[in-house]
């Protein structure tokens, strides 16, 4: 009997993955953890080992399509054993599905999912500005386009190639509507490709960067298409989303289509916890701002219990711990690494938790379970010199705070207008679990916990 | 002089045949009888000691590699095969020393005694110059640049084995393909029985070129059951060669079946289990009425080989050829050493044969007739041992073959462009057959004939041979007429022994003659199998360039007839598969007279295929003598830019009539007729696919497997943008070709099968 392997599910909100690598051939032995197949997540590339043993016989989900959670991607048999005829799940419509469309269908098939691995060396290190490789090989998938494969000859495929055209739009007069070169010259003639006017120089780059040259408008002397104009075509040509894009996409708008924010700002006198936190310093004693703002905010969502809270639409679910989120960036997108029952850490634990794992985000080395079950996020722009801004809900939570950046302002204090360092924080709330009052008492309970330094003069 | 025709009566008259008797043991001489007879000289009896102890060292050489146990080659690792002759040695060096050094042997698997003993034989009867010739650095003294020519021997021998360019074949041969052809040793063979058939070609070379050298086949027990061998034997023993159809020139062939009986061929005992008789040398009985003067010889004495060999080169000479000498002996070791012997044969058997080794035994003879004393014997034995280790501890660290040259030496760059004087003299002995043109024309069958003719006056190398292709011109008269022009020694008839016709054409082409042999159908081609695959096909390369192969096996297609399976088959395919082959298939008159005339003069071993359909087609043919078609070139037969046919054979005609077919279309169909296989010419080829991109691949060879599926891989490989659709393949049926006329049209291609495949791409 063959056994049927599943696309594992391996976070909260991921429905469809696509496999990225094969790493067992049709026919080879597959070994219990051997390494099966490589799946790109929303925010890692993940190896998924096997949790049986067999010989790998048939394939149903190849490299660079997706497939939707507990779909089966292959089967594993003994050697010469007909696999069961099975087609793939509708993959790459599924992977450009619309947000709420679900495809998990739980344990249709009756396997146990495989365990998933993280894989090191997929995502390019953090910092280094260069663009994820993992978006590369799954572009054919990501491009909702083309269907499948274009039925043309190899002739009529290098016909169209030394001509610079897109042969993909041509009818096929050949058998099963194959393209023959007869149609791309039909196509060419319709075009009036001989009429083109074209710098050489302009042809070899469009023929090396595959630009189709009847859809370029020439800017030259009686149109004469130049390489600027084919250089232009190349800068607007569509790219393919990265996952991460695509998930920020389904899951943001998600948020802000299901969740009716709503934004209250107050202005934090920084001035008494900085100096406290230089101080601390000298003692040798390393507080970054964001410490003292995270555990602010755990102590109040304690305190406020209706915004460390999530909704269905339905009923209101209170969390006793406090999950809290930190909206970290990355050059190609965003992720949020989460710190678990944050209100059960001292400071200092606080500290290196925030610091190992925003680390771990740029490195794109973070587990699915720890970018996933946050109830609280914070998002902080302190570095970025920003007076202000807002932020979208993570979905399934309640509120989200804004941190803006440190700035001398002008205030009055006293009368007198005094130039003081301000930070702005700005809560976005579900409206649907919180009101303004409650808001505004949980915003201004920050507040107070960061302007009274004698809070903290005892925790550091 | 008319043609002779036989005229033989019923005779049934009551009688008893007689098989003769045949002689065993005769020679009874001690060596101290052989020197006061002056039949050998004190030094030729101490060479005689020494070329057994150089034997036997070499192999015990071989036996202590498998074991890392050889000093001189530490550390060497030798991964070649070890069927040794260790006990044999009195035959490979009593055999080799009865014949002349210029006289040929051919040996098997278990050589290594046979190709030592030959060199060593014909060194010792070179003069001075000729040794200069083997090691032109060699300096000293004559006897010490002959001391180096036999350490060269062993240096040349041990490197092939061990498989580096210095090697007599350098290193493509190895230990059972060892060759050197430049002492008259045409090859061991590990095809058992492979190499018999060859030495008969080379007796009947030498008998034609009144050479007066004979030629050895060395074989075991095993081979004596090998059909070619018994092919040979009947060969050998035609009568053709010394009665009334001999004219002047009644001379049996020079050929000695060297029976080298260790009574085992493997692990099957020749003695009670794989034969019927007790004495192999029987077996000559049955091919020749004088017995072919077998004997029976004790193969355990040096001087008893010795002794027969000379009495059977000597009426080889004579033209009392063919003879037979059964040399009992004994293998010490199993087939190889991976074989315990135990399984089959007793230790006290063994001990028995060791009781007559042949080198104790010689050793007793030597000192008793006071020819070397005791010590000089230790010293003797001392000096083998040394030599054999220099040369094999210098083979061991000889240069490795580069493998960028693993293709090298497969075919032969050379032609008989030029004609020695010696062979541009042709006699005619009665008349040349008369080919005329009508309009211009010939028929395939007379294109074919005219190249033969020509090719057969411009040299004299170039001879002819097959079934009925005598007075009765071939079955289907392609050589009619060239007896007449040419008398039986170029022109004769075969026993149906297509192993032996073969095999017998790559003996002869190894002396230098241009056999054209003839197969009737090309179904007897896998009669063949071993003569063209194994044999044909491989020694060139095999011997590191040292021998050319040019011989050409005219092979006709039966396919269209009605002939059924057995006659009808398309085989090309099987053939181009085999490296070493050319394989060439004219689909005109004018392709088969151009194209058979190169590979005449071509030196490699040539399939030249023949279709029955075509032999009465007609076309231009010119008359030019000198017109010749390179190998290797395909001709485009008829231009088109819409679709190409890539055919040989006759389904090119077919493809011609297609494209006539679908020009009423408006379609311009392009035929490529590809006209050799191997070589083969994708230029023009691909030329073709580039212009029209559509293309159909065509022949009659049954369609899986075949060489059309050669074809299509390089052109999808090479030009595979060029294609605007799938290629097509029109072949047979991949069945047997049945008798049945409707069958057998449903199971050939023909012109509506190319227009179809053609209708579907277009």
């Amino acid at each position: 009997m063959s056994q049927p392997i599943l696309m594992p599910k391996l976070g909260q909100s991921d429905e469809v993955a696509p496999i990225v690598k094969w790493r067992k051939r049709i026919g080879e032995a597959v070994n219990k953890g051997d390494i099966l197949f490589e799946i790109e997540t929303e925010k890692a590339v993940l190896e998924v080992e096997s949790f049986y043993a067999g010989n790998l016989i048939k394939i149903v989900v190849p490299a660079g399509q997706a497939a939707p959670v507990n779909a089966i991607v292959a089967f594993l048999g003994k050697p010469g054993e007909k696999a069961p005829d099975v087609a793939a799940a509708p993959a790459s419509a599924a992977a450009t599905a619309s947000p709420g469309v679900e495809h998990n269908s739980g344990g249709r098939h009756g396997g146990r999912p495989s365990r998933v691995e993280n894989k090191d060396s997929a995502l390019p290190s953090g910092g280094s500005g260069s663009v994820p490789t993992v978006a590369a090989p799954l572009a054919a998938s990501a491009v909702p386009s083309k269907p499948g494969r274009l039925l043309i000859s190899p002739r009529a495929r290098a016909l169209a190639n030394t001509s610079c055209i897109d042969p993909s739009g041509i009818a096929g007069s050949g058998p099963d509507g194959r393209i023959v070169e007869k149609d791309v010259r039909a196509h060419l003639d319709a075009r009036g490709y001989d009429k083109l006017r074209i710098s050489p120089a302009a042809k070899a780059l469009a023929a090396q960067q595959k630009v189709d040259i009847l859809a370029v408008t020439g800017t030259g002397e009686g149109g004469r298409i130049m390489t600027e104009d084919i250089q232009r075509a190349m800068a607007e040509r569509p790219k393919p989303l990265t996952l991460m894009r695509q998930t920020i996409a389904r899951r943001l708008t998600q948020s802000v289509v299901t969740s009716p924010h709503f934004y209250v700002t107050v202005s934090v006198d920084m001035g008494d916890l900085l100096k406290l936190r230089q101080e601390a310093k000298t003692r040798g004693s390393d507080y970054s701002v964001t410490d003292f703002i995270l555990e602010a905010c755990i102590m109040t969502l304690q305190e406020v219990p209706e915004v460390n809270s999530s909704t269905d639409g339905q009923s209101v679910r209170w969390h006793a711990s406090v999950h809290l989120g930190l909206a970290t960036s990355r050059p190609d997108g965003l992720v949020v690494p989460v710190i678990r029952d944050a209100q059960k850490l001292t400071l200092v634990e606080l500290h290196q938790a925030a610091k190992a794992l925003a680390a771990r985000a740029r490195d794109g080395k973070l587990l699915p379970e720890e970018m996933s079950g946050s109830t609280f996020t914070v998002s902080n722009m302190g570095m970025l010199n920003v007076e202000n801004f807002t932020a979208i809900i993570n979905p399934g939570e309640s509120a989200i705070l804004a941190v803006s950046s440190t700035l001398p302002t002008p205030v009055a204090r006293d009368g007198n207008v005094v130039v003081r360092p301000i930070m702005k924080i700005t809560l976005a709330s579900d409206h649907r679990l919180v009101d303004g009052a409650m808001a505004a008492r949980f915003v201004n309970a920050i507040k107070t916990k960061l302007e009274d330094v004698s809070l903290w003069t005892r925790s550091i | 002089m008319p043609n002779h025709l036989n005229d033989l009566r019923p005779d049934f008259t009551k009688r008893k045949i007689s098989c003769g008797s045949i002689q065993a043991y005769r020679f009874d001489a001690t060596l101290a009888d052989e020197l006061a007879a002056r039949h050998i000289t004190k030094r030729e009896a101490v060479d005689l000691l020494e070329d057994m102890l150089i034997v036997r060292e070499f192999e015990e050489m071989i036996v202590k590699l498998r074991s890392g146990a050889y000093p001189a080659c530490a550390g060497f690792e030798y991964r070649g095969p070890t069927h040794v002759s260790i006990g044999q040695e009195a035959c490979s060096v009593g055999a080799c020393s009865g014949i002349a050094a210029e006289d040929y042997i051919t040996s098997t698997h278990r050589g290594h005694g046979d190709s030592v003993a030959k060199g060593c034989v014909a060194i010792r009867q070179m003069n001075a110059a000729a040794l200069r010739a083997r090691v032109p650095e060699a300096t000293g003294t004559p006897e010490e640049i002959y001391e180096a020519a036999l350490e060269d021997h062993i240096f040349r021998t041990a490197a092939e084995l061990f498989g580096k360019e210095d090697g007599y074949c350098k290193g493509r041969g190895g230990s059972m393909h060892i060759a050197d052809f430049s002492v008259g040793h045409l090859g061991a063979n590990a095809i058992v029985g492979g190499g018999v058939p060859i030495a008969t070609g080379a007796a009947w070379a030498c008998r034609y070129l009144r050479n007066g050298r004979v030629a050895v086949s060395f074989a075991g027990d095993g081979a004596y059951s090998n059909g070619v061998v018994l092919e040979s034997l009947n060969w050998a023993a035609q009568h053709q060669f010394t009665n009334m159809l001999a004219k002047a020139h009644s001379y049996g062939l020079p050929m000695i079946f060297a029976i080298q009986n260790n009574h085992y061929g493997m692990t099957g005992r020749a003695d009670n289990e794989v034969a019927g008789v007790e004495f192999l040398a029987r077996r000559a009985a049955g091919f020749d009425d004088r017995n072919m003067h077998a004997e029976v010889v004790n193969g355990m004495d040096v001087l008893a080989v010795r002794e027969a060999m000379q009495r059977a080169a000597a009426l080889c000479r004579e033209g009392r050829g063919p003879c037979l000498l059964e040399l009992s002996t004994y293998r010490y070791y199993g087939h190889s050493l991976s074989d315990p012997r135990n399984e089959y044969r007793t230790k006290d058997e063994e001990a028995a044969w060791k009781e007559v080794d042949p080198i104790d035994h010689y050793t007793r003879e030597i000192v008793a007739a006071r020819a070397l004393t005791r010590k000089g014997v230790e010293a003797l034995v001392e000096k083998v041992q040394a030599r054999n280790a220099r040369a094999a501890a210098r083979a061991a660290k000889a240069l490795e073959p580069k493998p960028a040259d693993v293709l090298k030496y497969l075919y032969s760059d050379l032609t008989s462009a030029v004609v020695p004087a010696e062979f541009q003299k042709v006699e005619i002995v009665r008349e040349k057959p008369v080919i005329t043109r009508t309009n211009g024309q010939l028929t395939y069958r007379d294109a074919l004939k005219e190249a033969l003719l020509e090719e057969m006056l411009r040299d004299n190398r170039v001879v002819v041979y097959g079934e009925d292709v005598a007075e009765y011109g071939g079955a289907f008269k392609v050589t009619k007429g060239l007896l007449e022009a040419f008398g039986r020694e170029r022109v004769f008839n075969s026993p149906i022994s297509e192993a032996a016709i073969c095999s017998t054409a790559v003996g002869s082409a190894m002396l230098g003659l241009r056999p054209v042999i003839e197969l009737m159908y090309m179904d007897f081609a896998l009669m063949s199998g071993d003569a063209i695959g194994n044999q044909a096909a491989k020694w060139h390369y095999m011997s590191g360039a040292k021998a050319e192969i040019a011989m050409v096996i005219r092979a006709s297609v039966g396919g269209g007839k009605g002939y059924g399976g057995q006659h009808s088959q398309t085989l090309e395919s099987v053939f181009a598969h085999i490296p070493g082959l050319y394989v060439v298939y004219p689909a005109t008159p004018r392709d088969a007279k151009g194209l058979l005339k190169t590979a005449i003069r071509d030196n490699n071993p040539i399939l030249f295929v023949e279709s029955q359909l075509l032999y009465m087609t007609k076309g231009e043919v010119p008359e030019d003598p000198e017109f010749t078609i390179p190998l290797g070139l395909a001709e485009v037969k008829r231009e088109g830019k819409d679709l190409s046919f890539i055919v040989w054979g006759p389904a090119m005609q077919d493809a011609l009539k297609a494209a006539d077919e679908l020009a009423k279309d408006g379609v311009e169909a392009e035929v490529v007729d590809l006209r050799s296989l191997i070589p083969l010419d994708m230029e023009t080829v691909l030329r073709s696919v580039r212009k029209t991109g559509k293309v159909v691949v065509g022949s009659q060879c049954v369609t899986t497997g075949s060489f059309m599926g050669e074809i299509i891989a390089n052109i999808q490989h090479d030009a595979f943008d060029a294609l605007d659709a799938p290629i097509q393949r029109v072949g047979a049926r991949d069945t047997i070709a049945p008798q049945s006329h409707v069958l057998e049209s449903a199971f050939l291609p023909n012109v509506g099968d190319f227009v179809a495949a053609a209708r579907k791409i277009l």
